[in-house]
């Protein structure tokens, strides 16, 4: 499908003790909501951290909305404000007051809304008994408390661009629901205009908001594509146990019981099983994703054993 | 619009199939168009590649058609169409009769005796 993108990346590394991140060509769709997926530990926060900015010792080039690059993004205040990021952990400082953030939000941003900040604050039932209570601190906080506080504030600006490193880990699943429902929103108050690109390392809860799909396993994309494209590129089989040792010769990742097998296969490979009474099924992304992921854990482990044998 | 999440019917196929059924039965006319994609996506509370995937699949079928920056608009239905869509269903729905009738161990007979029976019973009604 032809698409524009909000974001582009071309050979991003990022070289650690024991990891490297390399991201040969990365492509964020434009109006659409993108997942990032992996294990922990699989390069996502790195990642969005180059992305935001947040770290700068990188190689690669980048090119936001089809045409600043990433020194533009640190000199020209247009791109930041038009990106709105959400981290993991301490964001704010943890001695900052409620009322502190909201003061300094306002003279970080040029299009900082408090009405609109303290709206969608009260919305998330952030002020416990609707009291603002203006000296608590971040540090007293819950997790969840502290993602609803970045939340508000990147909802409070007028952006095109939401990067968010795991925002629904830390949420209940009430507020996961009301997560998806406020990007859901976010997107379609300016049909085609806003995108959102998240990580998470469980899709299931994240599945009916996302578009486009990119799995990373150990500092490299191993998959991606839109949501509904990758649902038929591979395809749940389910079977008898009679053709299990056949199966399996197809089937990477298959898992057996006694009664029968089940695994994911890509769909193209479907007729290599004729013959076998099989049924089929379209996967989840979380499927998908598991499945994906294995076959890449296996292949690190393959190459790890050969390493030791040499 | 009832969206099923476990029906085994992949819910573009079932937004298209609930347009298409609007479409052909005029309770959507020429020339109107189709809630936003992203609008659409947010009050379904599904996403908005699914929604894109509904509307080009009717797109496909000519029954709507995309204006760039403006979204889809629902296409003159000609009458010859829609009956070969109608008739599509038909073919469709008996298709799963007899398979389900292979499955009772019915002979053919019987099957096109039952449908008898029952286009006779409906005709009365």
């Amino acid at each position: 499908m032809e698409c524009n993108y909000v974001l582009e990346g071309k050979n991003i590394t990022k070289k650690y003790k024991n990891f490297k991140l390399d991201i040969e060509n990365l492509q964020i769709p434009k109006g659409f909501a993108t997942a990032l997926i992996g294990e922990n530990g699989a390069g996502k926060t790195t990642l969005l951290d180059i992305l935001a900015g947040i770290k700068l010792d990188y190689k690669g080039s980048l090119k936001f909305f089809g045409q600043y690059n990433d020194k533009d993004r640190e000199k020209n205040p247009d791109v930041k404000n038009r990106i709105g990021y959400l981290g993991t952990g301490n964001y704010f400082f943890p001695s900052w007051t409620l009322k502190e953030i909201e003061e300094l939000q306002g003279l970080l941003f040029d299009n900082f809304d408090l009405g609109k900040y303290r709206e969608i604050c009260n919305e998330l039932a952030l002020y416990t008994g609707g009291a603002f209570e203006k000296n608590k601190k971040v540090n007293n906080l819950s997790d969840g408390n502290k993602v609803k506080l970045m939340l508000a504030g990147i909802l409070a600006r007028e952006t095109d661009l939401l990067l968010m490193d795991e925002p629904a880990s830390p949420l209940d699943p009430l507020m996961r629901d009301k997560l998806c429902n406020m990007l859901r929103n976010y997107i379609s108050e300016n049909e085609g205009e806003r995108s959102v690109l998240f990580s998470t390392h469980n899709i299931s809860d994240m599945e009916s908001i996302t578009d486009y799909v990119i799995i990373v396993e150990q500092g490299r994309i191993v998959e991606q594509g839109f949501a509904e494209d990758l649902k038929e590129k591979y395809i749940v089989v389910k079977g008898e146990k009679k053709d299990e040792v056949s199966a399996a010769k197809v089937i990477k990742n298959i898992s057996t019981s006694s009664f029968g097998f089940e695994g994911i296969c890509l769909a193209e490979d479907i007729d290599k099983l004729s013959g076998m009474d099989i049924a089929v099924e379209r996967p989840t992304l979380s499927q998908i994703s598991v499945h994906v992921m294995k076959e890449y854990s296996l292949l690190g482990e393959m190459e790890d054993d050969k390493r030791a044998a040499s | 619009m009832k969206i099923l999440q476990s029906s085994g019917v992949p819910i573009y196929q079932q937004i298209a199939d609930s347009f298409r059924t609007d479409i052909l039965e005029g309770k959507l006319s020429q020339g109107e168009y189709l809630p936003s994609i992203r609008g659409l996506a947010k009050e379904l509370k599904i996403s908005v590649i699914t929604t894109l995937k509904a509307y080009e699949m009717l797109e496909q079928e000519g029954l709507v058609t995309a204006v760039q920056g403006k979204g889809y608009y629902v296409n003159a239905q000609d009458t010859q169409m829609l009956m070969e869509q109608h008739r599509r269903k038909v073919e469709d729905a008996l298709l799963s009769a007899i398979y389900s009738a292979r499955l009772a161990g019915m002979t053919g007979d019987e099957l096109v005796e039952t449908l008898q029976t029952l286009l006779k019973l409906d005709l009365e009604g």
